[in-house]
């Protein structure tokens, strides 16, 4: 496995994508985030609304660079026709995908606290007094929603690199994720009936995932914070275990 | 049989309601280079997928050093290969993507820097792999197959794409890894990338092997012990040797083929009948000519194309 994570790892620096795309991720979080929280309204005894949540709201724009980053690890292969190369070096394929899934968790990590404390500080800065004091990392649930944001945008890195592999093909790929998670908040907006409504937000990847960032009301939420988290961990499993199981099975 | 070079037995494999693979067997052995040869989808590139362990088959084994490829710990120590020297990231520098796959198999960055030097890839190396030429991606592909130093070695088309100068680097190349006692392997469509290079040839068609023999054996048996006669009275030459009760054939403007008469024979009887000629020889058929008679039956796809086709 240590040779299969160098190599994955040596692949990973030695083009400029990566790279890119991770800042991107930072940039678009923390942009959208500052926009966000600058655009509330405070009085003096609060700002009316979750200011942790609103501070970590760019996650929404910044997840898309990293599904694309997660597709691209293993469908750029595909395009190329080095997975093959790939699968000489390392036959034992399941070890390829844990390899890649390893090291992407790894870069994902890193982007995404530099992206979530990005945002934090933005909110600090930019909210006014009485609200920005709840914005603090020694909070609890406020650690709980930044570190969870982390741990989102990891899973919906899996998530992609598991469809990524499933599917092959890049655009097609990054068209299935980027759908999964931004079609079900639109036609959740949509529909008028409730329960469906809640449902949507109870099943569906970033609504559930992201029920990690609230803070406050969390009686009224379609479901808690850490069991939303893991039903995008679960899409993430069920992803990763498809795209390893067919990469066993077929023909490279 | 021995565990050494590679070891290909009884192959089958279906893609659909076509057989790819119909009980394709031979042995690549040590300090020799094997030409694979065939028409194109003969199975030539397929065999090479499955000795990697890349495609699975119904039927049949494929062992590397007596062992299956999905077993080796550090495969490209055992067995080095090249399949398309394209597929590569074409943002990647050469040398990067050398580095990886030493990575892959626990090899130093040393290693990388010889292969290179060994291929003569020094001043493309730091590049981008996607400037690369079709040859110098050729050149990074073999270089990749040695990373491992390996015992067995075997390319898909590496004549692909290369220029001349190139070509004679390939053949100079595979012949000093047959005499360093590897066994190579190498593939082709085209017979005259192999000739003077390979000693050994597996001639294959619609999957499965028609002729396993070393490149002399081959041309004498296809030679019949056919004398050939150069003659610019092709007619009356032709005449005077078929009453003599020999087999002629016209396989040129002044070369007729006789069978069945020796050459001392041949020019007695021409001597006597007072027909000039300027050669008899025994018969040798080229490598082509070999070739072309071996795989006429397998072939799947003749050429029939319409003369619009052929204008453009």
């Amino acid at each position: 496995m240590r040779p299969a994570l160098h190599a994955e790892w040596t692949k990973l620096r030695t083009v400029a994508g990566p790279l890119w795309l991770l800042l991107a991720t930072v940039a678009a979080t923390v942009a959208v985030s500052a926009v966000a929280t600058s655009v509330v309204n405070c009085t003096a005894s609060g700002c009316g609304s979750d200011t942790t949540k609103l501070s970590l709201t760019g996650v929404h724009l910044g997840q898309a660079p990293v599904a694309v980053l997660a597709v691209l690890i293993i469908s750029g292969e595909y395009g190329s026709g080095m997975l093959r190369t790939t699968l000489t070096a390392v036959p034992r394929r399941v070890t390829v995908l844990a390899a890649k899934a390893v090291i992407l968790t790894g870069v994902v990590a890193v982007g995404g606290a530099v992206a979530v404390l990005g945002s934090v500080l933005a909110g600090r800065l930019v909210l006014p007094e009485p609200g920005d004091r709840a914005l603090s990392l020694a909070d609890g649930p406020t650690l709980r929603a930044a570190l969870g944001t982390v741990l989102y945008l990891i899973l919906i890195g899996l998530l992609s690199l598991g469809f990524g592999t499933a599917v092959r093909d890049a655009a097609t790929s990054m068209g299935v994720v980027l759908g999964l998670l931004y079609v079900f908040p639109i036609v959740s907006g949509t529909v008028s009936d409730p329960e469906l409504q809640r449902l949507l937000g109870k099943f569906a990847p970033m609504s559930a995932g992201l029920a990690i960032q609230a803070t406050t009301h969390l009686g009224s939420l379609p479901i808690s914070p850490w069991a939303g988290l893991g039903v995008t961990a679960g899409w993430a499993a069920a992803a990763l275990l498809t795209g390893g199981l067919l990469l066993r099975i077929r023909d490279a | 049989m021995s565990a050494q070079g590679i070891v290909v037995a009884g192959l089958r494999k279906r893609y659909g309601a076509t057989l790819a693979l119909d009980g394709m067997s031979f042995t690549v052995r040590p300090g020799l280079v094997t030409g694979f040869v065939g028409p194109n989808g003969a199975g030539k590139s397929t065999t090479m997928r499955v000795v990697l362990g890349l495609d699975a088959v119904e039927e049949g084994t494929a062992l590397i050093e007596g062992r299956r490829y999905r077993g080796l710990r550090h495969p490209l120590n055992h067995i080095g290969s090249l399949l398309d020297a394209s597929a590569l990231h074409p943002g990647r520098s050469g040398r990067d993507h050398l580095l990886w796959l030493a990575h892959s198999q626990g090899l130093a960055a040393r290693r990388v820097d010889q292969v290179i030097e060994q291929v003569g890839l020094i001043p493309a190396a730091r590049r981008k792999a996607g400037g690369y030429s079709l040859g110098m991606r050729q050149r990074l592909g073999i270089a990749a197959a040695l990373l491992g130093d390996p015992p067995a070695v075997m390319l898909d088309e590496p004549f692909n794409g290369m220029d001349p100068e190139g070509i004679v680097w390939m053949r100079g190349f595979l012949r000093s890894l047959a005499a360093q006692g590897r066994a190579v392997l190498v593939s082709s469509h085209l017979m005259s990338e192999v000739q003077d290079t390979a000693d050994h040839l597996v001639v294959v068609g619609r999957g499965k092997v028609i002729a396993d023999a070393g490149v002399a054996d081959l041309i004498a048996a296809a030679s019949g012990n056919r004398v050939a006669v150069r003659t610019t009275a092709g007619t009356a030459a032709m005449r005077v040797l078929a009453q003599a009760g020999a087999a002629v054939a016209a396989v040129g403007r002044d070369t007729i083929t006789v069978t069945g008469l020796s050459p001392d024979r041949i020019v007695g009887l021409l001597n006597e009948c007072t027909v000039a000629f300027s050669e008899v020889s025994p018969h040798r058929p080229t490598l082509e000519e070999v070739y072309l008679e071996l795989t006429r039956e397998a072939v799947e796809f003749r050429t029939a194309t319409p003369p619009e086709e052929v204008a453009r």
